[in-house]
C-alpha cells in the first residue's frame, strides 16, 4: 500500500536533535533562529554547557583534519543543535574552501551513518517529508524486480520511491554509474530507492548544506571575525581549529604548490574537464570514483610522474599515500586508456560549457563551421593546444584572420 | 521582383492575415526572441524582447524575418546581451527530434550529397566520401511522408513509452508542434522541470535515448562461464529492452536473419547470425517462462551480447537531438512562424490530433502547414538551379524529379517550397 502521509506532519524535537541540519530547525528552534550569529555565540558560550559544545565542535575539526571516516564521541542529545549551529558559524568564520570541504564531507558521513542505524524507517519518511522531497512511502515494500541467480530467485523491492528532479537534484554530484537514471527504475516519476540509496542522497545535502557557509563577502566576514572574537569562548575555540589547521596544513601545501605548472606548464594545455578536477582536489572537495580514475589515467597518459599524481589526492578527505601510491602505480602498469569526449560528458565530467572552452565547443580544423571536426579525446585537446602553442605567434596571426573571415561571412 | 522579395512579401501577408490568432507562448515577456532575416550578409539577430504579442506581430508585419524563434528559457532580461545578465529563471525542457540526424532508410532515394574534395555525389547520409573518405560534403536533404512518419513514430514512442508512463509527465504539460521541414518539437512546460540544470537534463537525455546504459547494472554477468542476462520483471530499462527482445523474436526467422546482418542494425557476421536463429526459439521460451535466466547461444560471450543489447537499445530510445535539450539557452521555432526554408508553418498539434496528423497532405485545414496553397489554383514558372531536385510527393501529388536548367511551371505552393529550398527561381 503507498502511504504518503505516515509520520507527524511535524516533525519530533528529537529528530531535530539527532538531525539538526532538518529545516524544521529554524520552526522548532525559533528562538535561536532569529538571534543574530554573535548573540548566539555569547549565549552559547556563558551558559554551563559551554565546554562540552566546544569541545565537540573541535572534535569535528580534528577528525576532519585527520581523515577520519567517523567523528569519535559523536553524541545525540540537545546540545546537538548548539554543536551544529557552531560548526556552521566556525566553517563561515574560517571561510576556507578545504576545511569546509574536509568538515562537510565527515559531518554528512556521520549523517549517513546515524540515518543508517535509525530503526524506525517512518523517521526516514519524517526526514524526506521534512527536506521537502517528494517521496512515495510502501509498506511493505513495494516489488520493482528480480534477481535470479541460478536457482536463486529473489524479489527486489523497495520503500521508497523518490520524485525524479529531486532524485536529480540530489544525485547529480554522484557521478557513479548505478546512480544514473537510466540503470534505475523509473515509474510514474518516480525513482523505486533502496534505504541505502535514499540515505546517501540526504547525505549530499547535508554536504551541500555545509558547504554553502562559504562567502565572497569579505568584509561581513572581517566584521563579523572581529565582533564574535570579542566573545573569549569563540576566540579560544576559533584560535584552536586555526592552529590545528595550521599544523596540518603543511602536509598539503605541496599540493597547492603544485601548479602543474612545473610540466611545461603543462596546465595551460589541459582540458577544462581536468582543470575541473584539479580544483576540485586543490579545494579539498571529495572526488567521485570516475573523476579519480579519469584524473589519474589521463595524467599518466601524459607522463606525469606517479609521485606528481598521488600529489593531488592528498587534500582528499579519505587520503591514504600508501594505498594511494599502490593504486596509481596499478594504473601506470596497466596503461589505461583516459576516458573519450563522450564518455565525460555521460558522466557529467565535461565542463565545455561551463568553462565556455571554445577548442571543446567548437572543434577544430576548418575555418568552415560546417566543417571543423569535434573533438573526441581529451588527448586529443592537449595534443592540439600543445601544437598550437608551439606555432604560438603564427597562429595567433591565424586565428585572428579567421575571426575577420568569419565576421563577414554570410548567413546560411 | 526578386525571389527573395516575393518570399519576404508572401510570409508578410501570412503574418498579416494570422496576427488576431497568432499563437502566444507561455511567460511571453520573460523569452528571447531570435530572427534570420532575409539578407544573406546578416547572421541571426538574437536578445531580443517583446513586452505585448502586439509587438512582436508589428515585427513581423515590418520586418517579416526568415525564421522566428524563441527561447526555452525564461528570463527577467531576456533582452540583455550577455547570458550572465539576462537573469536566467529556468527553461522548460525541449525535445527536437528532426531526422537531419538520423539514418532513414528514405534518404537513400531522397538526401544527395556532392563531395567538394573529389567530385563524387550520391544519396543517403554518409559520414564521409565513399570515395575519397574526406567530409566535405555540400548536401540537399530533401523530406518526403516516410521520413516524417519516422519522426512521428519516434515523438509517440517519446510520449507513450517515456514521457507518460515513466515521467509521469501529463499531456497538459506537453506541447508537441511540426517543425515546418522534417522533425517535431515537444516542449515540457512544468514549474518544477525548469530548475533543472544542464547535466541534469543530460540525464533525462541519456534515459530517453539509451546512451551510456550499462547491461552490467541492468543484470548481464557472466558467472564463471555462464552468461545471466536481464528480466522483463526488472521495471525501468530491463523491461523495455526484453520486451523488444521478445517482439523481435517473434518475427518470422528470414526477417530477423535480415535485420541481424544489416550494417545499419545489429551488423552480425553470418556465423553468429546463424547461431542466433538456431538458438531463436529456445532463447524464446526462456525469457517467456522467464524460470531460468542463463543466456546461452553457442558463441555469445558477454561482448556479442552487449552488442545485441545495443542494438535493442538503439530501437527502444529515442532519436533526438541532444545538444537542444541539455542547453539551456536554446532558442526554437516559434510556433505559428513559417519555416524559411520550406514556407511550411511550425505547426502545434495537440497529442490527439498527432495520431492522425500528415503535414504533407493534412485534411484538417486548421492544422495544415502548408499554408500557401493557392485557392484559385495559382501555378508559377520556374527554372530549376540545382543539378538534381529529388521528386517531392505534396498533397498527394508528385513533383519532379527534375534537372537543372529545366523550367517547369508548378502550383503555388510547390513554387514556394523549391524556392525557399533556394532549388530554382522564378522566370
Amino acid at each position: 500500500m503507498k502511504n504518503e502521509v505516515i509520520g507527524a506532519l511535524s516533525i519530533s524535537n528529537e529528530l531535530i536533535n539527532r538531525y539538526p541540519w532538518l529545516p524544521s530547525l529554524k520552526t522548532i528552534y525559533k528562538d535561536i533562529g532569529e538571534k543574530p550569529p554573535t548573540e548566539f555565540i555569547s549565549e552559547i558560550f556563558s551558559n554551563n554547557n559551554s565546554f562540552q559544545i566546544a569541545n565537540r565542535v573541535l572534535k569535528i575539526f580534528e577528525a576532519a583534519f585527520n581523515n577520519m571516516e567517523e567523528i569519535s564521541d559523536y553524541t545525540i542529545d540537545n546540545l546537538n543543535v548548539h554543536v551544529y549551529l557552531l560548526l556552521k558559524i566556525i566553517l563561515y568564520a574560517l571561510n576556507n574552501k578545504v576545511i569546509t570541504n574536509r568538515a562537510a564531507n565527515l559531518y554528512s558521513k556521520n549523517a549517513y551513518n546515524d540515518m543508517e542505524r535509525e530503526n524506525s524507517i517512518s523517521n526516514i519518511y519524517d526526514i524526506c517529508h521534512d527536506l521537502d522531497l517528494k517521496i512515495n512511502f510502501y509498506d511493505p515494500p513495494e516489488p520493482f524486480g528480480l534477481k535470479i541467480i541460478k536457482d536463486n530467485r529473489e524479489k527486489l523491492k523497495a520503500n521508497f520511491s523518490i520524485h525524479y528532479i529531486d532524485y536529480l537534484k540530489l544525485a547529480s554530484n554522484l557521478r557513479d554509474e548505478y546512480r544514473k537514471l537510466t540503470n534505475n527504475t523509473l515509474i510514474n516519476g518516480h525513482v523505486f530507492v533502496q534505504n541505502k540509496t535514499l540515505i546517501r542522497l540526504i547525505q549530499e545535502y547535508v554536504r551541500n548544506k555545509l558547504l554553502s557557509e562559504e562567502t565572497d563577502d569579505k568584509a561581513s566576514l572581517k566584521s563579523f571575525i572581529k565582533e564574535a572574537s570579542k566573545i573569549q569562548g569563540f576566540k579560544v575555540l576559533y584560535d584552536k581549529i586555526f592552529s590545528l589547521w595550521e599544523k596540518r596544513k603543511e602536509e598539503f601545501d605541496f599540493t597547492f604548490k603544485l601548479d602543474i605548472g612545473s610540466k611545461e606548464k603543462m596546465v595551460l594545455l589541459l582540458p577544462p574537464c581536468v582543470i575541473e578536477i584539479l580544483k576540485k582536489a586543490e579545494e579539498g572537495q571529495n572526488l567521485v570514483h570516475h573523476e579519480r580514475l579519469y584524473i589519474v589515467w589521463l595524467l599518466l597518459a601524459l607522463e606525469y610522474p606517479v609521485e606528481y599524481v598521488v600529489n593531488i589526492f592528498s587534500t582528499l578527505p579519505d587520503f591514504d599515500r600508501e594505498k594511494t601510491t599502490y593504486q596509481v602505480e596499478y594504473a601506470k602498469r596497466k596503461n589505461y586508456t583516459p576516458y573519450q569526449c563522450s564518455t565525460l560528458k555521460s558522466l557529467g565530467l565535461c565542463m565545455a560549457d561551463k568553462y565556455k572552452d571554445e577548442l571543446c565547443l567548437t572543434g577544430y580544423g576548418s575555418q568552415d563551421p560546417s566543417e571543423r571536426k569535434k573533438l573526441k579525446h581529451p588527448l586529443g585537446y592537449v595534443r592540439i593546444k600543445k601544437y598550437r602553442s608551439d606555432r604560438g605567434e603564427e597562429y595567433q596571426k591565424y586565428l585572428a584572420k579567421r575571426e575577420l573571415e568569419e565576421s563577414e561571412k554570410p548567413n546560411e | 521582383m526578386s525571389d527573395i522579395t516575393y518570399l519576404k512579401r508572401l510570409f508578410q501577408a501570412y503574418y498579416q492575415e494570422e496576427q488576431k490568432t497568432f499563437p502566444q507562448v507561455s511567460s511571453f515577456n520573460l523569452r528571447e526572441f531570435g530572427f534570420i532575416p532575409w539578407e544573406k550578409k546578416v547572421y541571426m539577430k538574437r536578445h531580443v524582447k517583446f513586452e505585448h504579442p502586439k509587438e512582436l506581430s508589428d515585427y513581423l508585419l515590418r520586418d517579416t524575418p526568415r525564421h522566428l524563434y524563441s527561447s526555452g528559457s525564461v528570463y527577467l532580461v531576456p533582452d540583455a546581451r550577455e547570458m550572465e545578465n539576462k537573469n536566467y529563471q529556468g527553461c522548460d525542457l525541449i525535445i527536437d527530434i528532426d531526422v537531419d540526424h538520423f539514418y532513414t532508410p528514405c534518404k537513400e532515394k531522397h538526401d544527395l550529397w556532392y563531395c567538394k574534395e573529389c567530385d563524387a555525389e550520391g544519396t543517403g547520409m554518409p559520414e564521409k566520401c565513399p570515395e575519397c573518405k574526406k567530409s566535405k560534403f555540400s548536401k540537399l536533404n530533401w523530406v518526403c511522408d516516410d521520413c516524417l512518419n519516422i519522426a512521428k513514430n519516434e515523438i509517440k514512442k517519446l510520449i507513450y513509452n517515456f514521457l507518460i508512463p515513466d515521467f509521469g509527465i501529463s499531456e497538459e504539460d506537453m506541447r508537441i508542434a511540426f517543425s515546418g521541414h522534417r522533425g517535431y518539437h515537444l516542449k515540457v512546460e512544468s514549474e518544477e522541470l525548469r530548475i533543472l540544470n544542464s547535466d541534469e537534463r543530460r540525464e533525462i537525455v541519456d534515459y530517453l535515448t539509451g546512451d551510456n546504459i550499462s547491461f552490467d547494472l541492468l543484470g548481464l554477468i557472466d558467472k564463471t562461464g555462464v552468461i545471466h542476462g536481464l528480466l522483463k520483471e526488472n521495471l525501468g530499462w530491463s523491461q523495455k529492452i526484453m520486451r523488444k527482445v521478445e517482439e523481435l523474436l517473434h518475427k518470422p526467422k528470414t526477417e530477423i536473419e535480415k535485420m541481424l546482418l544489416d550494417e545499419n542494425q545489429f551488423g552480425f557476421k553470418q556465423n553468429y547470425a546463424t547461431s542466433f536463429l538456431n538458438y531463436k526459439d529456445d532463447f524464446l521460451e526462456l525469457i517467456t517462462k522467464g524460470e531460468r535466466n542463463v543466456w546461452a547461444i553457442e558463441g555469445f560471450g558477454l561482448t556479442m551480447w552487449k552488442k545485441f543489447l545495443k542494438e535493442i537499445v538503439k530501437q527502444v530510445g529515442i532519436e533526438l537531438d541532444e545538444p537542444v535539450s541539455i542547453d539551456i539557452h536554446r532558442l526554437i521555432r516559434y510556433p505559428g512562424s513559417l519555416h524559411g526554408k520550406t514556407g511550411f508553418k511550425v505547426q502545434e498539434i495537440s497529442l490527439k490530433e498527432l495520431e492522425d496528423f500528415n503535414p504533407l497532405d493534412e485534411v484538417n485545414e486548421k492544422l495544415d502547414p502548408i499554408v500557401f496553397t493557392s485557392k484559385k489554383n495559382l501555378t508559377r514558372k520556374l527554372e530549376i538551379t540545382e543539378n538534381t531536385i529529388p521528386m517531392t510527393k505534396i498533397k498527394g501529388v508528385e513533383y519532379g524529379p527534375y534537372s537543372k536548367g529545366e523550367i517547369i511551371d508548378v502550383p503555388h505552393h510547390i513554387a514556394v517550397f523549391l524556392l525557399c529550398k533556394e532549388v530554382a527561381k522564378s522566370i
